[in-house]
């Protein structure tokens, strides 16, 4: 089978997995990015969410051969939990989520979101965050967190 | 937060944060061993069947086999659960499975997809029994027996009747009397990470080690070594992060077991993951219940007495149905001031997974039925039904009749100040229109002693090398913070900061029992285990310290992490230098609630060694177009006895209240002859973020003398009253009430529509005479007789099976790739149906090609008169372009409402339009018409058919739900299709035919969409309804009206999501155009659009759906 180069996290690999495996196994398999979670596999919890050339898509859903020419950017790319990036501190700091199943995913479409949209509206982000389900938190601390980020300009350091 | 505590009332972030965040934190499902292998298991297809027997032999030849089991494989013993009186439950199914998902067998292989073809080929050998799937029917004489359990009536678990107090004689002395019947549908807890487990048999020296996500470690290890009879310190739980609990982890899962057993026989570490269908076909769910509440009221509205008849779905096997008759007994005793109460509870089994436990147990639901019915009393007798509830309130120092004895008890200033802050006065004689307000109020033992195991607990405190301290406990935290609470009370307790503390949960070697996180008893238990346990290790450090410093004990100061004797420099110590001295050590101590049991036949006695109270106020609105309930504010008031942390107390309140509303509106997993249909998370329907109210959380501090700290448990809290304040709310607003849960946006439209009925005019329609015959028919003749004629000679269900993937360099490769024979081959385009479709069996494939990338079917064109949009575009790209934006509002505003932003961001217009119906019978594979062809039944006409079609539905019910249709068919779009002889032009009213099915042929792609731009001005407006914010529509409509000056010229109402096909509302159109586009004319055109509609049998609602929202548009579009 011919290899396929894919892009992560800045740096380029060659595979010959199938390029019908959908990114979040080959992620969490085949490079052992494991902080891509998933919770359904079918598009609708949104735990998987990277970001694709800098779009918030579910991984679950995208297959390894589509990724040719983009860059994929998962929760790892962010900091560890040493070096945390100040939005990862803040959603720690205020206690934005609970379990941390989801928390990956919630992450990545809120990072995608602020780079393309600083100064989001409380709308905007909720529609940026409709794709990814959170069944702990009632997503109040998260919306709260978030505006706090938006205020504090967090993401633009 | 009070001044008198270092870390106690702070909120501390929790432990796990920094690796939850950056992903680092390791789930169950994200470890590994090496040489792991992968479990799959088969399960039963079939509700109630025998089996005659399990032929694992070819599964065992297959590539990549290693082992596999059936029941047998296991020693012939059962689950515990709720006590062995109970046990009904084996390993794995032996000679009988009784629900639709049970495990048969299972494989374990070097890969999962090898380990899922090996089921392929298990024989099993089943012979069908009649099945019986609710609560009344199971109770009848001629059910079939799902159980032999020869001490009680025919499929009945449990019967527990108690009265406490005369309640025959309140019923006597009665003024009046209240009585109604209620009912609710099955939830589920949901968790975000689905049931799985690693499981390493060791056969040196036979230890086996589970990592699993439980509440419950403690719990789990008994069973487990029961099940498999080993000897209990062989089996090791280890320490994992939890993706959540609410009560879906507090037993043993079956995959547990089943995994042990398959690494024992493999010899190698097996891993089983369930996803998410399997979660909800087998884990674990709410149970459904009926209540029947009586009050006793006197003229002044005392409560004399109420009694409560209570029938519980139990599902196939015995779990938590006891602890939810006893949940549910303790609310009808003892919520609000009550003279007497009775109760008779039965607990009655149905071939349907059986019931687990879920965040309140069964409190949520009589809650409701109590508050429903407390709203009544206060209505009948004039009174405000804020000031009636706190007028019996429950009080510190009253004995309820079940024989508690309330200590602390805030209440009635909970019920004040929750009506201060929702703005009752104000509000109550002022209410707008669709706007109302509801209260409730909770009770909540802190905490029960259910079980025997329940009264104590242990932890352990180690002193580390380096100086830092250990917590250990076998209590699971998932996600709630008990960790950090633990670490906050020992910080506390040693004058520390939090800081130097660690948390170790779970880990049955190196933590002490407990029966870990369940029915909200962390807090109080394992944190009065907390405290105990630091006093000890205070005075094993002290006294280490004195016996090395020569000096008395009790003249030893220990404070931020120093141990000093009076001011001597050379008895000075940090707790890194006593572990230098003295080496690491450890103390453990156990702490037990100190109270008699209740008498285990009555259940009478005191209860807890405290009890919580709480109140909520919610106020809401309904939309009387689509019935649909906005919680705009709720305001949860706690008397917690004392808040620990806030940001996480806060944080379960929270969730708590967002599940209840999840309760209270929407959630319900529906069963169709024992399988569930809505198994995905799109169709249950949990709360998304545009859900999330405006939540206040106040805490009353009432310093309880038992707690630790004086706080009393939490957990449930929050979501026990949130579905009765909001039926409340809901009742006032809509002047209905609503006697099953969830009160969907569907029962509201039906019960508060217009009173004057739509006039259908069936007969506009041709065939509807014959479609309404054909229904007639379908029970007694047609469905069988179909359904058998189908099994014989429809088409099989798809297996789904690998299949290639191409990504062609162009679209003359990509056509060369279909016009291949012999293939079977599918488009793709973003992917987002066709993946999950190939993997439901919907649809069929040797090959896809995708289409993504492929220059000509991307790209944007606008000329003069038209706009054309290559296929591949993404909906997100199309809602962006603000040029498009102002030539159609319609088209980016419409696209904006289709599913949520990360698959706009993959999905395209052609997909969209490509996609394949969303019916439940036919993506949960049943061999309906659509799947299997003429020979088979539509499974909608009998079955729930709530999202089904209204208009136009012959042989196959299932609408088109692509709003893309009719969104281009009311801008009257082309679709422009590449094919191997060319390209030709379809217009949007021939797209789609029959039952939904796209002239588009194999061998052709949609290049594009090719949208007229308008010359006059006009107005648009895209109405959508949908049981979420990024669901699929229940019913749209797309309006464009052009206009000439201020004459209507044109008119296009394209219908959605109600027929087959998208329509054209032709009889609307042409009255509006016609009229004078006034108030009635316009609601008379609206009405027009359901000319010709045949509804099913449960989806009326849809008629008055489709003509609110006719209207409602219309309206939007002359008013631009
Ligand atoms: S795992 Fe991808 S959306 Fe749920
Ligand atoms: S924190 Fe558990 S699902 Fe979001």
């Amino acid at each position: 089978m011919a290899k396929i180069q894919i892009h992560v996290n800045g740096l380029k690999h060659d595979t010959d997995c199938d390029p019908a495996t959908p990114l979040a196994v080959f992620l969490r398999e085949e490079m052992n990015l494991r902080g891509t979670k998933i919770g359904c596999g079918n598009g609708e919890c949104g735990a998987c969410t990277v970001a694709m050339s800098g779009r918030a898509v579910c991984s679950c859903l995208v297959p390894l051969g589509r990724t040719v020419g983009h860059h994929i950017e998962t929760i790892e790319s962010l900091g560890g939990p040493d070096d945390l990036h100040p939005i990862q501190r803040k959603l720690v700091e205020r206690g934005a989520f609970q379990c941390g199943f989801c928390t990956p995913g919630v992450v990545m479409s809120l990072i995608t979101l602020l780079r393309r949209n600083p100064k989001p509206t409380d709308t905007d982000i909720r529609v940026a965050l409709q794709g990814n389900l959170c069944r702990c938190s009632g997503y109040v601390k998260l919306l709260e967190t978030i505006s706090e980020i938006v205020r504090e300009g967090l993401h633009e350091r | 937060m009070s001044a008198e505590f270092r870390v106690i009332g702070q909120p501390r972030p929790q432990l796990e944060g920094p690796a939850k965040v950056s992903g680092q934190a390791a789930y169950t499902h994200d470890i590994t061993l090496p040489d792991m292998l992968y479990g799959a298991i088969l399960r039963s297809p079939y509700p109630h069947a025998r089996i005659r027997s399990v032929d694992l032999a070819k599964a065992l030849t297959m590539p990549g086999v290693v082992a596999a089991v059936a029941g047998t494989d296991f020693p012939n013993l059962k689950y515990v659960n709720a006590g062995p009186v109970f046990a009904d439950r084996h390993a794995m199914a032996r000679d009988k499975v009784r629900f639709i998902g049970e495990e048969v067998a299972a494989v374990a292989a070097e890969t999962l997809a090898e380990a899922q073809a090996a089921l392929a080929v298990i024989a099993v050998d089943y012979v069908p029994l009649p099945a019986v799937f609710e609560v009344e029917a199971a109770l009848g004489a001629d059910a079939p027996e799902i159980h032999e359990k020869p001490d009680l009536p025919r499929n009945v678990a449990q019967q527990s009747v108690s009265d406490f107090g005369d309640v025959e004689q309140a019923f006597a002395d009665a003024d009046h009397v209240f009585d109604a019947t209620f009912e609710h549908g099955i939830v589920a807890p949901v968790c975000l990470e689905t049931n799985g487990v690693l499981a390493r048999y060791d056969t040196e020296n036979d230890d086996l080690t589970l990592w699993a996500p439980t509440q419950a470690p403690f719990f789990v290890r008994k069973e487990i070594a029961h099940v498999l009879d080993l000897p209990l310190e062989k089996v090791h739980i280890r320490s994992v992060v939890i993706g959540g609990g609410f009560g879906g982890k507090s037993q043993a899962p079956e995959p547990i077991a089943i995994a042990a057993m398959l690494a024992i026989k493999a010899g190698r570490p097996v891993k089983i993951l369930l996803d998410r269908q399997a979660e909800f076909l087998s884990g674990k769910t709410d149970h459904a219940k009926k209540m029947r509440v009586r009050s006793a009221v006197a003229a002044d509205g005392t409560l004399l007495g109420r009694h409560t008849e209570f029938w519980v779905d139990n599902g196939a096997y015995t779990h938590m149905g006891p602890a939810y008759i006893s949940a549910v007994r303790q609310r009808t005793c003892n919520l609000y001031r009550v003279g007497a109460a009775g109760f008779d509870g039965k607990l009655v089994h149905t071939n349907k997974v059986s019931g687990g436990s879920y965040r309140g147990m069964g409190s949520p639901q009589i809650i409701w039925a109590i508050e429903t019915q407390i709203d009544e009393i206060a209505e009948r007798l004039g009174k405000d039904k804020l000031e009636y509830r706190i007028a019996i309130a429950n009080r510190s120092g009253d004995r309820t009749p079940q024989g508690w004895e309330i200590g602390t008890c805030a209440l009635a200033e909970c019920l004040e100040e929750a009506g201060r802050r929702i703005g009752w006065a104000e509000k109550k004689h002022a209410m707008p229109p669709n706007r109302g307000i509801g209260f409730a109020s909770m009770i909540n033992p802190s905490v029960g002693v259910l079980y025997a195991e329940g009264n104590f607990a242990c932890v352990s405190i180690d002193l580390l090398e380096d100086g830092g301290l250990r917590v250990g406990t076998q209590s699971a935290d998932c996600g709630t913070s008990q960790n950090t609470v633990m670490g906050q009370f020992v910080a506390e307790e040693l004058g520390l900061d939090t800081d130097v503390i660690d948390v170790l949960h779970m880990d049955t070697d190196e933590t002490p029992p407990d029966l870990g996180s369940a029915a909200s008893r962390v807090t109080f238990v394992s944190g009065n285990a907390a405290i105990k346990t630091a006093k000890t290790f205070r005075a094993e450090l002290v006294n280490r310290l004195a016996r090395h410093w020569e000096v008395p004990a009790a003249e030893i100061n220990f404070a931020d992490g120093i141990a000093s004797y009076k001011d001597d420099n050379a008895r000075r110590l940090t707790l890194a230098e006593i572990a230098v001295l003295e080496g690491p050590f450890r103390v453990e101590d156990r702490y037990d609630i100190d109270l008699p049991r209740p008498d285990p036949k009555t259940g009478y006695g005191h209860y807890a060694a405290t009890y919580g109270f709480g109140a909520q106020a919610v106020e809401v609105e309904i939309d009387p177009a689509t019935g649909h309930v906005t919680v705009h504010k709720v305001v949860v008031v706690q008397d917690i006895g004392r808040v620990i942390n806030p940001l996480a107390l806060e944080g379960q309140m929270q969730g708590g209240i967002v599940q209840g509303i999840g309760m209270a509106l929407r959630e319900e997993l529906i069963f169709d002859q024992g399988a569930p249909v809505n198994a995905s998370l799109i169709s249950y329907k949990a709360p998304r973020i545009m859900d999330t109210p405006r939540i206040e959380t106040v805490f009353i501090e009432t310093n309880d003398p038992a707690g630790p700290y004086g706080a009393k448990a939490g957990g449930e809290h929050s979501i026990n009253p949130t579905p009765a304040a909001i039926a409340n709310a809901v009742a006032q607003a809509t002047g209905e009430r609503f006697r099953k849960l969830p009160i969907t946006a569907a029962d509201i439209l039906q019960a508060t529509k217009d009173k004057a009925p739509l006039d259908l005019k069936p007969w506009k329609r041709p065939y509807n005479l014959e479609v309404a015959t054909a229904r007639a028919l379908y029970p007694a003749v047609l469905f069988p007789g179909l359904r058998k004629l189908g099994a014989a000679v429809g088409r099989k269900p798809k297996p789904k099976s690998d299949y290639h993937y191409v990504r062609p360099r162009d679209l003359s490769d990509a056509l060369r790739e279909l016009a291949m024979p012999d293939r079977k081959t599918k488009v793709m385009a973003g992917g987002t149906d066709l993946q999950v479709g190939l993997r439901q069996g919907v649809y069929d494939a040797g090959m896809v090609v995708d289409i993504a990338s492929l220059d000509e079917l991307r790209g944007i064109e606008i000329t003069e008169d038209k706009i054309t949009i290559g296929g591949a575009m993404t909906i997100a790209e199309i809602v962006e372009r603000e040029d498009i934006r102002a030539m159609h509002p319609m088209l980016s505003e419409g696209f904006a409402k289709i599913a949520t932003a990360q698959i706009r961001n993959v999905a395209t217009i052609a997909g969209d339009l490509s996609q394949e119906k969303r019916c439940w019978f036919f993506r949960s594979g049943a061999q309906c018409y659509k799947a299997g062809g003429v020979s088979c039944p539509c499974y909608a006409v009998l079955g729930d058919n709530r999202h089904h079609s209204i208009l136009g539905a012959g042989r196959c019910a299932a609408p088109c739900v692509a709003d893309a249709a009719p969104i281009l068919t009311a801008l009257e779009a082309t679709i422009i299709v590449a094919g191997p002889t060319g390209e030709r032009r379809i217009a949007m009213r021939d797209f789609y035919v029959w039952s939904g099915e796209t002239t588009v042929a194999p061998t052709e792609i949609i290049r594009a969409a090719e949208i007229p731009r308008e010359s006059c001005f006009n107005t648009q407006y895209f109405a959508k309804s949908a049981g979420w914010d990024g669901d699929f529509a229940d019913a749209s409509v797309a309006v464009k009206l052009g206009w000439n000056g201020s004459r209507l010229a044109t008119a296009n109402i394209a219908l959605g999501a109600v027929s087959p096909l998208p329509m054209r509302a032709r009889q609307a159109e042409n009255f509006l155009l016609a009229s004078d586009l006034s108030e009635v004319a316009i609601r008379i055109a609206a009405s027009k659009s359901v000319e010709g509609a045949l509804p099913l049998s449960s989806n009326a609602h849809k008629t008055n759906l489709l003509v609110n929202l006719t209207e409602r548009a219309i309206r939007r579009c002359i008013a631009q």
